[in-house]
């Protein structure tokens, strides 16, 4: 479904990524991991389009988007969740998910995608017309989630969704990602909490200093020795 | 969803309307009518800023640059094509229009600018305009132009360029409370908020912007040309008055931007209170006390006037949420 072909991204002098590969098949859910400033984030915001990349593809649905614009590409069905939330904290809660379905495609949807949106997250539904500045920092990555789902994504990329989250919040979150999965939208998943990430992921790349060193299904690098050693300490 | 306030909004707004229209028609002072047809023309300035400087946040600080052009087209329209008085007022449509084709121009590389770099190019964008007239004689440079007065009573023309204010004001607040519930006025508010977020949510800023940057332009470039019509006479100084800039912005910003009243309410009360001190107060005071309620205002009501309605309404709202989750707030 989205395919990465040997993207390279530099910061000026800077090499962000050198030569990354990696593919999203449908209803996966891929997990990205890697230490502080490998590039997950940047690969991220480089498939949404916010970045440029010197030189590689991104192909989606077998068709590049390499070079779109970010809100052609949300039109393709890619939607990201960025890092550290970044929810319009002046509007309510109700606001926000609205914003999501800005998409003429995602409009029409709006009461059917409210409804599987509380389904998921009944507190919102409590909160609806509170600022969403207001809320507890779980809160908050809960409608940054929910505000992508509003957009009816085919491909949810989420940027550390666990971040800075009390272990209880982030076990939620997770479970969240989880059932998102279960209910059809296929993920790429980016963060720091190895073990968990590949609990429930399907398939898994790891990204050091901008290139991909290790790539296969969760399980399978589960057990591998490396990353028992460099990211979990075992 | 029309729910019954709105209804009252629009009843009230209609019988608001009939009664301003009518007042010109009652031999009151040509002084009350002028003094109304300030306001007006203010108001119309405050809501269309408001449309970038409110809701997108993008604070233009040279919006008198499309007033000014607005009253140099339709001047020029008048002198060169000989138009009669009611072309002339006519004639302030074009005139929008190309305020709005020049908003459009400019706004391309500017709104590229966030911040106060956007507020500080738009103001040397004004300069630029008035610098560039003064110096080009066949529009008058700075002897000004002076337009044919209709053989008319003045009570009589007072009066009808009046009535074109009021209705300008009357379609630039329709277009502003268009945009308050519309995808574009929520748009352009998530770009207020977050731009890159906004773009990850598919919304087209560059586009969005400029469109809200020329409408924002259009109703200053028709209310620019009334009053020239008004003026009879127009220079660089009068029409590219700086002061006039950045009243806009306090206006629109006293009252509250972001809002549909905001604007309104802030030009009409400073439009009135400034008339209200150089009448009846010294002008040495008069000053001092503008500036007073200034700092009063920006103390207590950081986001304009409007916030103190906001504040009760999102208690209500609070309240009643139970009952009616499915509206959203007027916010």
């Amino acid at each position: 479904m989205l395919a990465v072909n040997d993207l390279e991204v530099h910061y000026q002098e800077l090499r962000a990524l050198r030569g990354v590969s990696l593919e999203v098949t449908q209803a996966d859910l891929v997990a990205l991991i890697g230490s502080n400033g490998a590039g997950k984030t940047t690969l991220l915001n480089t498939i949404s389009g916010l970045i440029p990349a010197v030189k590689g593809q991104v192909s989606w649905r077998g068709n590049s988007i390499l070079g779109f614009s970010a809100d052609a590409i949300c039109q393709e069905g890619i939607i990201q969740v960025p890092e550290g939330r970044k929810l319009f904290s002046k509007m309510t809660v109700g606001e926000n998910l609205e914003m999501g379905a800005y998409l003429p495609t995602a409009r029409a949807y709006i009461a059917e995608n409210l409804q599987m949106v509380f389904d998921i997250f009944p507190r919102l539904a409590e909160r609806r017309k509170q600022l969403a500045g207001s809320l507890s920092g779980g809160e908050q990555q809960m409608v940054a989630v929910a505000r992508a789902i509003m957009a009816r994504p085919q491909l949810l990329m989420l940027d550390e969704p666990s971040l800075g989250l009390a272990p209880v919040m982030a076990a939620d979150i997770f479970q969240v990602v989880e059932d998102l999965n279960q209910r059809g939208i296929t993920i790429l998943l980016i963060s720091q909490e190895v073990l968990h990430t590949l609990t429930i992921a399907t398939y898994a790349y790891v990204l050091e200093n901008g290139k991909v060193t290790l790539d296969g299904t969760a399980q399978h690098l589960l057990d591998d020795p490396r990353i028992k050693e460099s990211y979990l300490g075992l | 969803m029309v729910s019954s306030s709105n209804r009252l909004v629009f009843g009230v707004s209609i019988l608001l309307f009939l009664c301003l229209a009518i007042f010109p028609w009652f031999g009151l002072p040509v002084y009350f009518v002028s003094l109304l047809f300030t306001v007006f023309m203010f108001v119309t300035l405050a809501t269309s800023w408001n449309l970038i400087g409110g809701y997108a946040g993008y604070l233009s600080f040279g919006h008198v640059a499309f007033f000014g052009i607005g009253a140099y087209t339709t001047a020029l329209m008048m002198k060169g094509l000989h138009l009669s008085p009611f072309w002339t007022i006519l004639s302030s449509i074009p005139a929008g229009f190309v305020a709005m084709l020049i908003a459009m121009i400019v706004g391309y590389p500017c709104l590229r600018l966030r911040g106060p770099y956007f507020a500080v190019v738009t103001l040397c964008f004004a300069f630029v305009v008035d610098l560039g007239i003064k110096n080009l004689d066949i529009l008058g440079g700075p002897e000004g132009l002076w337009l044919k007065s209709p053989d008319l009573p003045i009570e009589t023309i007072r009066a009808i360029l009046f009535e074109a204010m009021l209705v300008t004001m009357m379609l630039s607040i329709m277009l502003a409370y268009w945009t308050s519930r519309s995808k574009f006025g929520a748009g352009l508010r998530a770009i207020k908020e977050d731009e890159e977020v906004a773009q990850t949510m598919a919304i087209n800023a560059p586009r969005l912007k400029i469109q809200a940057f020329a409408l924002s332009a259009f109703f200053p470039g028709m209310a620019g040309g009334i009053y020239a019509y008004y003026l009879t006479y127009i220079h660089t100084d009068i029409v590219f008055d700086m002061m006039i800039s950045i009243l806009i912005v306090l206006m629109a910003l006293f009252g509250g931007g972001g809002t549909v009243m905001g604007p309104v309410i802030g030009a009409v009360l400073l439009t009135l209170i400034n008339e209200g001190l150089s009448t009846f107060v010294k002008a040495e005071f008069a000053r001092i006390i503008y500036g007073c309620l200034f700092i009063g205002v920006i103390i207590f009501l950081p986001n304009g006037i409007m916030e103190f309605f906001k504040k009760e309404h999102r208690v209500e709202s609070g309240i009643s949420l139970a009952e009616n989750g499915g509206n959203r707030s007027a916010a």
